[in-house]
């Protein structure tokens, strides 16, 4: 483990001491130099980067990637300024974080529902720097999407925060207690924080902006999510982008089928060329 | 002149599972106090999400704590990659415990051959 320390310029909401992140790396098995870089990006509030490091991390590790996972601002092990929330801040926070790695080469980028829409916002601005998209239950920040989100954080601040006791109990009893764990730090997110309005609040990009991404892009949606289910949105996605529905599975694809992102991940990688010259060195990460 | 052949050095002690499980129950006890529970038991049968309440990115952090103290013998990472999400959330302080030793007896077996 390792806690990068992200220097605090104007606009990010930080403090003047900036703002320190939760950073797990993963290498190649036997010291093989990895073959290209990929960071990936979980989803919000009850997300951290557990949800990468349980599930598909140790395997692309041991496909010869170097893998980058970071718990994003007020999630996971990383500091939770009380604002600060907006996607754009989240997106600058990827940027600086790769800027403090050292990370000067394209990376792969893999995000998951809302680290998706990060990962496009970072596609966006910094289209150099990415060899290749891909993305898990997720939308590029289109107003479409911002009315999505701003609806569901309403929704979670009634439920999570205002009746926070007869949820956690539902939770509890409906999925279990590791859930009702992740949705109580949820909870202590929404409450200590202004991240409910400041996702809301979040600038938009059009779809015609979108559509001028060049990179290679995946979508993996489960077939049953609310997501797939939504008429349209697919082209809001950028041209070319490959579509993969996977029957059966609904939001939580990733936690439920581990095994088919990976196998995914990997082919779809391994299609791009793993001829990417790789990042700079582990300076300042665990190597681990 | 008496020559005096190499003698293999002794094999150092590998820990056994009591050994460990006191080194875990430490690890988890310091990372227990900063949420202030500190008066529960750490047995091999312990949950780790059941009984002491970690969030899967705790386990990440005794992840990271297991390879100070142990080395690259134990890889953590690994030894989740082979379970599923159900069976990490399940995971017992035993399971964990007797993955170390496991780990350990490989490595000073390798040691020994080695020399």
């Amino acid at each position: 483990m390792a806690m990068i320390h992200l220097g605090g310029p104007p606009g990010t909401g930080d403090g003047p001491d900036g703002l320190r992140l939760h950073v797990q790396r993963l290498s190649p098995p036997d010291g093989r130099p990895p073959t290209a870089t990929v960071v990936l990006v979980h989803g919000l509030l009850t997300d951290s980067l557990a949800s990468w490091y349980f599930t598909v991390a140790p395997d692309l590790a041991a496909a010869g990637l170097d893998v980058v996972m970071y718990d994003q601002r007020g999630h996971g092990r990383s500091e939770r300024p009380g604002s600060g929330y907006r996607l754009e801040t989240f997106v600058s926070d990827l940027e600086r974080l790769l800027a403090q790695l050292e990370i000067t080469t394209p990376v792969h980028l893999v995000g998951n529902c809302f680290g998706g829409t990060v990962a496009y916002g970072y596609a966006l601005r910094r289209p150099e720097r990415v060899a290749g998209l891909a993305t898990i239950e997720a939308k590029p920040a289109t107003p479409d999407w911002l009315t999505d989100i701003s609806g569901i954080m309403r929704r979670i601040v009634v439920e999570l925060v205002a009746h926070e006791a007869e949820s956690l109990a539902w939770v509890t009893a409906h999925r279990g207690a590791h859930t009702a764990r992740l949705a109580k730090s949820a909870a202590r997110l929404v409450r200590t924080t202004t991240i409910a309005e400041d996702v809301a609040a979040s600038r938009t990009v059009s779809e015609e902006r979108v559509r001028s991404l060049r990179c290679p892009a995946l979508a993996v949606y489960g077939a049953d999510s609310e997501l797939a289910g939504e008429d349209g949105w697919l082209r809001a996605l950028p041209p070319g982008t490959r579509t993969v529905m996977l029957p059966g599975e609904g939001h939580s694809v990733l936690a439920e089928a581990p095994a088919r992102i990976r196998g995914l991940l990997l082919s779809w990688i391994g299609e791009q060329g793993t001829a990417i010259p790789v990042a700079a060195g582990l300076k300042g990460a665990d190597a681990s | 002149m008496t020559t005096v052949e190499p003698t293999a050095p002794a094999p150092a002690t590998t820990p056994d599972a009591p050994a460990v499980l006191a080194d875990v129950a430490g690890m988890l006890r310091t990372m227990l106090d900063e949420d202030g529970l500190d008066d529960i038991e750490v047995a091999m049968d312990t949950r780790f999400t059941d009984d002491l309440e970690l969030e899967s990115i705790d386990l990440v952090t005794l992840a990271g704590t297991l390879q100070d103290r142990y080395g690259q013998e134990v890889n953590f990472a690994e030894f989740v990659a082979d379970l599923e999400l159900d069976e990490i959330i399940g995971l017992t302080v035993g399971q964990l415990v007797q993955y170390i030793v496991r780990c350990l007896s490989t490595a000073q077996v390798r040691a020994v051959e080695g020399s």
